[in-house]
């Protein structure tokens, strides 16, 4: 196998590279002006470590992946062209008003808990550029007012008079019934002819998403218009270069649905948030291959803090609504949860509780933490870290950053010490402790809701700041065993190297499995199974499209399912892809209400309301191999020579204690260190803390486990 | 004269007392009470023990806040109500004694203050009682609002958790269900007459035991309601919220002790009064009065009036809302005393200090003054399904008066905002719906209310309202599929509908409904504000406009849509000034509309409403202006006569001259229209209400009450209830005198 992976995140662009049986992680700093410099850097990075040359890499591999953040930084910089949205008229002010709810979307739950403050963005159609059009169709798809062509032609000029780059047709019900959306696109092609220079792109929001609810669909496709043109100009860029460097094959981008396709079959949507929903597709390939049934995975970088699940009974964990910087969609993702902790979270003296309070304020990279001396005078998690002796001052992020520990205790000091009385120390103690509550906290939250027992997983732990707390917040949630993955420090890139082609299409409908009223359970599965139907055919012309063999395409069926007219929608898949018999519905019935009791409790199924499927979901994909990992068995006895000693400060134990500080070089497979103990890598630290050992696997990977329970 | 009596007598009549109690109504010193519960021995020992580790019992407290947080998202995902689907819910934990220490952070928090009267009941009255008791594995559920709670839509469900055989808390949930078997569909009937109309009325009840509901209680229940498919779900979902709750709490036992979980439990209260008191303190010492007027019973049109002393001292608040209207005894606008303290409560909470814990230890530090008798204060015979009617004034009133003390705070966690729109401006519904189910609850759009202006910035369209955050307006779609309305303008932001000023309030929408596929189907609306506005603006600030509600009948606008296109409309301005319909009956109200069947195809319209303006109009921006038009937002006629500012309709373009010109004339015509306020004062003050005005409250004194006519009083200390005539009667009588008179 040869393949190389990328993952752009916001500081560093990370590559993982696979020649034959070796791989190489390699790094560079992400060059927002023009992300194809970073790339590049990266992957020389990698290459220089296996002392290969880039072309000869490009020219042999078997894809290139690519995770990107355009998408995120076009939305963030708003470089986008002017969008004109078409909607039902009547429904000019659905997406300004945001569902009302939507002031508070992407903001921290104290954001929105602050009415009087409650501010809604910027829009990125402004309502001078939304314009009603005379249609109507009902919640089953029947016409009860048709496309008046005149009155869509005055809308589409007015709007292009004011300047419209892009059109949003965005009409009531058209997942049910498209006719009046096409009706539109027709008619603006007639106005503005495709091969003609004054073309406008269009975009109709029921092939964006395939969900009711037309403000998050609206939305998806307003997003998919703004940022078509940025993301095809900066993916071709890319790709150009690749191809100045002898690579000759499509470029693979990597989706948020942990799946990847071309350039030519991605809507940009799905590339949002793609880098971190691969480590989770990496988390994923490493459960198998270590057979680790059940883990959960964490990633501690400088602000945020994700959390991700990979369960045993293969349930597929979905944001069907995610939020996309200050945006709701309804475009499904894999589930990830974002908390605001990282190193730069900002402690403080809350006075109301008298105790010690973290986040999710962050002081980010500039002006970052106190100890980074580029004016920040704020405590953060990475000054606690340092002043307990966790960092070494003249050796953080490899040496790139230096650090001062006179400016971390003063900040300490002045902020917490002051209030508290505490030492400096313990004032740092503190600070950990409750970064670390947070964040175990949040994992159980998220684990616990899904129905699942946290101590039955193994965490995970990757990112820059994830082993120097892994420890800490396992320990709160009763996990005992922490695996820090092999390449933690590129593991989204990994993840992007593990993915297998794939498409999801998904369509709402209204299907009663069993009417409580009428006490019948579904007899006709026509609507089921040519929904259906259709997906498959979506799925499978996406792949076909980009060359695949049709006999390598599969496909799943997913249901979205729920108990009368509740709000929740419990995934199924579903283990037939068309219903043929009673049992059939049976057994679907069967696996909702098992899937709903393991989230809800034993006892809260209530099928006496009704059991209904909103939404079908076809997953259809095509397996790619996966970057095979290395486990390990081996024990050693030899004994590891520290690299230095230093005092670091523990809760629960009075005083420093001394602690040994090693090389992850120096420490061989199988061998073992004890607690209180750091190891060093060249891009993060792993904090052992006492009564835990660490033991050392193949490729980087590590094991962290408690002794014994305090 | 009273016959002296010993002691011992006096104990044999109280135990006679106590021991032939007709039944046991709503307890008036529970109900009455908002302070928190005094400490036990065991709480104390606990905080004590507890007192230098802060940091760690923040650590339990954050603990027990991830759960309700957990709980919360539990209810809202199993619920099928709208408002459980929409965040119309809390969960939390209450101390061993009945207290909400603490809560989701989401949701209504009127519930705060509220939630903790029913537990209290049920420790006071059936912990010892035989026939009752409660045990681990109970299950407590409560509807009556005179009982604790908001309204009769409301249901609780609380379990108590024990732990080696003692109560340590309760954990509860509390959702706005919907239907609960009222005189009218929905659960907040605005045409109940008594209590007696109002639906399911459980007191705290026990519902079922070993964690399990009581089947033949459950069918009670459900064959009480419309929606017994939503009774059962709601049951549900709110039992396995708590048994989450529940089980969360003994893990915070089993891994910190008992003694950390009652001193976190109990220091959560203590410390939230005690930071409450430190921030009142940083407000100037003074005293505000306010006056709003509601303007409908949502039966007929007359003047509601409460008025309102906030007065602060030191570390104390007090609210005093004395003189204000009687109480309504054949009218559901009347407010039990307990409900209007949570809303006030939710004032505190959302728009002054957001940065709370959501406990009742927040509203602790506030005393609220009220006549007993009055509509914010009402007897337990008085109905009060639509209390909304006069809370939310009550609301307004308090939110109205206290920027003119925060504004010089020395601590404040927010903007000083203007009024936010107060009202629930949305459809309620009932019938039978496409799917053959009878259903009747109420759109989540109510959630729509327009924000306030802020000191510094304009007020946000059609935000949210007055007692959540995050709340919901829906996605039509997903209505549409289980309701037959179909919402030919479901929000639709109106031209010039908010409060002007420096800063303008928030826009409210309007909205356009019909229905189809069922003949059976019908709306009621519960608003006030149709003809004196319910919302203010300050600091010279506008108020918003009034709304009435708009019906158009005897048209099938499906027809029109199939045969007449041309003849279609999109705003209720173009629809009730053209009547583009013909043959079609077009009419406007009062937005008290109780419930009444429609055909399919005809047109109700309502708005919702906009919040209010901050500072004068006079110093806004113009920039802000040109904005608003290209909005299209704000009239030619309000930016030529409210801002008086001259641009160019086309371009947009401003003129900063003859704006300024303009501005400068407005300035000098003010003064010129200017009195000195003793001569103002001498020309407008009457001793009396007008006679033309059904108006019921104090005028100038608050100890004296009107009661409708300026000739009919009573006194504050002992208020005659007032009972309104059913309309009906009325315009009977008036048809009768017509008719005689046409006769003669």
């Amino acid at each position: 196998m040869r393949r190389v992976s990328v993952d752009i995140g916001g500081t560093f662009t990370d590559c993982f590279l696979v020649v034959d049986e070796k791989r190489a992680e390699g790094k560079a700093l992400t060059t927002h002006h023009n992300l194809a410099s970073g790339f590049m850097a990266s992957l020389e990075d990698a290459c220089q470590q296996l002392d290969v040359g880039v072309e000869e890499v490009l020219s042999s591999v078997d894809a290139v992946r690519y995770a990107t953040t355009l998408g995120t930084n076009a939305l963030i910089e708003r470089k986008g062209p002017e969008v004109g949205l078409i909607t039902t008229s009547g429904f000019e002010s659905s997406v300004p008003l945001m569902r009302a709810r939507g002031y508070g979307d992407g903001l921290s739950e104290a954001e929105q808990q602050d009415l009087a403050g409650a501010t809604r963005p910027v829009p990125i159609v402004p309502r001078s550029m939304i314009e009603g059009v005379e249609e109507r169709i009902d919640y089953k798809g029947e016409v009860v007012f048709d496309v008046d062509e005149d009155n869509v032609r005055t809308v589409v000029r007015r709007l292009v008079d004011r300047g419209a780059q892009a059109f949003v047709v965005a009409t009531i019900n058209s997942v049910v019934n498209p006719i009046n959306e096409k009706k539109i696109e027709r008619i603006i092609l007639e106005e503005y002819p495709s091969h003609l220079l004054g073309a406008i792109p269009i975009i109709l929001s029921h092939r964006v998403a395939g969900r009711k609810g037309e403000y998050a669909r609206t939305m998806s496709a307003i997003l998919d218009a703004y940022l078509h043109d940025q993301m095809y100009h900066g993916l071709a860029s890319l790709e150009s270069v690749l191809r100045k460097h002898k690579y000759d094959k499509p470029m693979l981008v990597v989706h948020n649905s942990c799946g990847m396709a071309q350039m030519s079959s991605t809507h940009s949507l799905q590339t949002i948030h793609s880098g971190p929903v691969a480590g989770l597709e990496a988390t994923e390939s490493l459960s198998k291959q270590f057979d680790e049934p059940n883990m959960i995975a964490t990633d501690m970088g400088g602000t945020s803090f994700d959390i991700g699940l990979v369960t045993s009974d293969g349930v597929k964990f979905y944001d069907f609504n995610p939020v996309i910087d200050r945006w709701l969609i309804s475009t499904p993702m894999t589930y990830l949860h974002t908390l605001g902790a990282g190193g730069g979270s900002i402690a403080r003296y809350d006075r109301l509780w008298g105790a010690v309070e973290v986040g999710p304020q962050s002081a980010g990279s500039d002006p970052g933490p106190a100890c980074y001396g580029r004016g920040g005078k704020l405590p953060t998690t990475t000054d606690a870290n340092l002043v307990l002796g966790y960092l070494d001052e003249k050796n953080y992020a490899g040496g790139s950053i230096k650090l001062s520990k006179r400016r971390a205790e003063r900040s300490i000091r002045d902020h917490i010490c002051e209030h508290t009385g505490l030492s400096v120390e313990d004032a740092a103690l503190a600070i950990r402790r409750k970064v670390d509550a947070n964040m175990a906290d949040a994992i159980f939250k998220e684990v616990a809701v899904k129905g699942y027992d946290p101590s039955n997983f193994t965490l995970l732990s990757y990112g820059g700041g994830g082993p120097l707390h892994a420890c800490g917040y396992a320990s709160k949630i009763g996990i005992s065993k922490i695996l820090i993955p092999p390449f933690s420090a590129v593991f989204s890139a990994l993840g992007a190297g593990s993915m297998n082609q794939l498409h999801i299409h998904e369509r709402s409908l209204y299907l009663m499995l069993y009417d409580s009223l009428e006490r019948k359970v579904l007899q006709d599965f026509t609507a089921f199974n040519a929904t259906v139907g259709q997906l498959e055919v979506l799925g499978r012309e996406d792949l076909l499209r980009q060359g695949v063999d049709e006999k390598d395409i599969q496909s799943r069926v997913e249901l979205d399912m729920r108990y009368g007219n509740q709000l929740a929608q419990t995934a199924v898949v579903s283990p037939v892809d068309r219903i043929q018999t009673d049992q059939d519905v049976m057994t679907l019935l069967d696996l909702f209400s098992s899937n709903y009791e393991n989230r809800f409790g034993k006892g809260s199924a209530a099928p006496e309301a009704g059991i209904r499927v909103n939404v079908i979901r076809v997953v259809s994909y095509v397996e790619h191999e996966a970057v095979s990992l290395q486990t390990s068995n081996a024990s050693s006895a030899a004994k590891v020579a520290p690299i230095s000693s230093r005092d670091c400060w523990f809760d629960g134990t009075e005083g420093s204690l001394p602690t040994h500080v090693y090389n992850v070089a120096d420490i061989p497979e199988g061998a073992s260190v004890d607690g209180p103990a750091l190891v060093e890598t060249p891009h993060t630290t792993y904090l052992v803390y006492p009564s835990w050992s660490l033991t050392m696997g193949k490729q980087g990977s590590a094991w962290l486990e408690q002794n014994s329970v305090n | 004269m009273t016959n002296a009596k010993a002691p011992s007598e006096r104990s044999l009549i109280e135990q006679f007392l106590d021991d032939n109690v007709l039944f046991l109504g709503p307890d008036p010193q529970i109900m009455a009470d908002h302070s928190v519960s005094t400490p036990t021995a065991v709480e104390l020992a606990a905080v004590d023990a507890w007192q230098d580790r802060s940091d760690e019992v923040h650590l339990i407290r954050n603990r027990l806040q991830t759960a309700c947080n957990e709980s919360f998202d539990m209810v809202e995902q199993m619920g099928a109500a709208p408002g459980a689907k929409w965040g119309d819910l809390i969960a939390g934990i209450f101390s061993s004694q009945g207290d909400l220490a603490l809560s989701s952070a989401g949701g209504v928090l009127i519930f705060s203050v509220l939630a903790q009267h029913p537990v209290k009941f049920a420790l006071k009255y059936w912990k010892d009682e035989p026939t009752v008791g409660i045990n681990d594995g109970d299950i407590f559920m409560h509807n009556d609002a005179r009982y604790g709670n908001i309204h009769n839509t409301d249901q609780s469900l609380t379990l108590p958790v024990f732990h080696n055989g003692e109560i340590v808390c309760f954990v509860g949930s509390i959702v706005h269900e919907g239907e609960n078997g009222a005189c009218e569909p929905g659960g907040m009937p605005g045409g109940a007459e008594s209590p007696y109309d109002e639906g399911l009325k459980m007191p705290p009840l026990k519902v079922g035991e070993n964690f399990e509901f009581r089947k033949d209680l459950l069918t009670f229940l459900q064959n009480s309601v419309r929606e017994p498919k939503l009774q059962m779900e709601g049951m549900k979902s709110k039992l396995h919220a708590c048994l989450r709750i529940k089980k969360r709490a003994e893990e915070v036992i089993r891994d910190y002790g008992i003694e950390a979980f009652m001193a976190t439990i109990r220091g959560t209260l203590t410390d939230t009064e005690a930071e409450v008191r430190r921030r009142l303190q940083t407000w100037p010492n003074g005293k505000v009065l306010t006056n709003v007027f509601a303007d409908s019973t949502l039966r007929e049109n007359v003047l509601i009036k409460i008025r309102c002393e906030v007065s602060k001292q030191n570390d104390e608040l007090i609210i005093d809302l004395r003189g204000s209207s009687p109480e309504f005894l054949n009218r559901a606008n009347n407010t039990v005393l307990a409900s209007m303290k949570g809303m006030l409560a939710q004032l505190f909470l959302m728009f002054i200090w957001p940065d709370l814990p959501r406990n009742q230890a927040v509203f602790a530090p506030i005393t609220v003054l009220t006549d007993p008798g009055s509509a914010l204060n009402c007897s337990p015979e008085a109905p009060n399904a639509q209390s909304m009617m006069t809370f939310f004034p009550a609301f307004t009133a308090v939110q109205n008066a206290v920027p003119k003390l925060l504004f010089a705070a020395g601590f404040r966690s927010t903007d000083i905002v203007a009024c936010w729109y107060n009202m629930i401006t949305t459809f309620v519904y009932g019938g039978f719906n496409q799917h053959q189910e009878f259903v009747g609850n109420v759109c989540a759009d109510l959630n729509g209310m327009g924000g306030a202006a802020r000191a510094t910035r304009d007020g946000e369209h059609s935000v949210a309202p007055i007692f959540a955050s995050m709340a919901d307006i829906g996605e039509q779609e997903l209505i549409e599929e289980e309701v037959p309305m179909m919402k030919l303008v479901p929000h639709k932001v109106m031209v010039d509908n908010c409060g002007f000023g420096k800063q303008r309030g928030g826009h409210g929408y309007q909205q356009i409904v019909t229905h189809k596929d069922t003949d059976a189907w019908g709306y009621m609306v519960n608003s006030i504000g149709a003809k004196f506005p319910s919302t203010y603006g300050i600091f010279g600030g506008y108020a918003p406009g009034c709304y009435p509600l708009c019906k158009v009948k005897d048209v099938n606008v499906f027809d029109v849509m199939k045969d007449s296109r041309d003849l279609m409309r999109f705003t209720i301005e173009d629809i009730m000034n053209e009547q583009p319909f013909p043959d079609a009956t077009y009419s406007a109200h009062h937005a008290g509309l109780q419930f009444e069947l429609a055909e399919q195809g005809e047109l109700y319209m309502i708005t919702q409403g906009g919040g209010g303006g901050y500072g004068d109009v006079l110093e806004r921006d113009p920039a802000d202006i040109a904005k608003d038009w290209a909005d299209g937002i704000v009239s030619k006629k309000t930016i030529e006569t409210i801002y008086f500012v001259v641009m160019d309709y086309n371009t947009g373009a401003l003129n900063k001259e003859a704006t300024e010109a303009a501005r400068a004339a407005e300035r000098k015509a003010r003064l010129a229209r200017a009195k000195p306020y003793k001569e103002f004062a001498a020309e407008w003050t009457k001793d009396k209400p007008p006679a033309n005005v059904p108006y019921y409250g104090s005028w100038d004194d608050p100890t004296v009450l009107y009661l409708g006519t300026p000739d009919k009083t009573c006194p504050a200390d002992a208020i005659e209830p007032v009972m309104m005539p059913d309309p009906k009667d009325v315009e009977i009588a008036a048809l009768k005198a017509e008719l005689k008179a046409l006769k003669a």
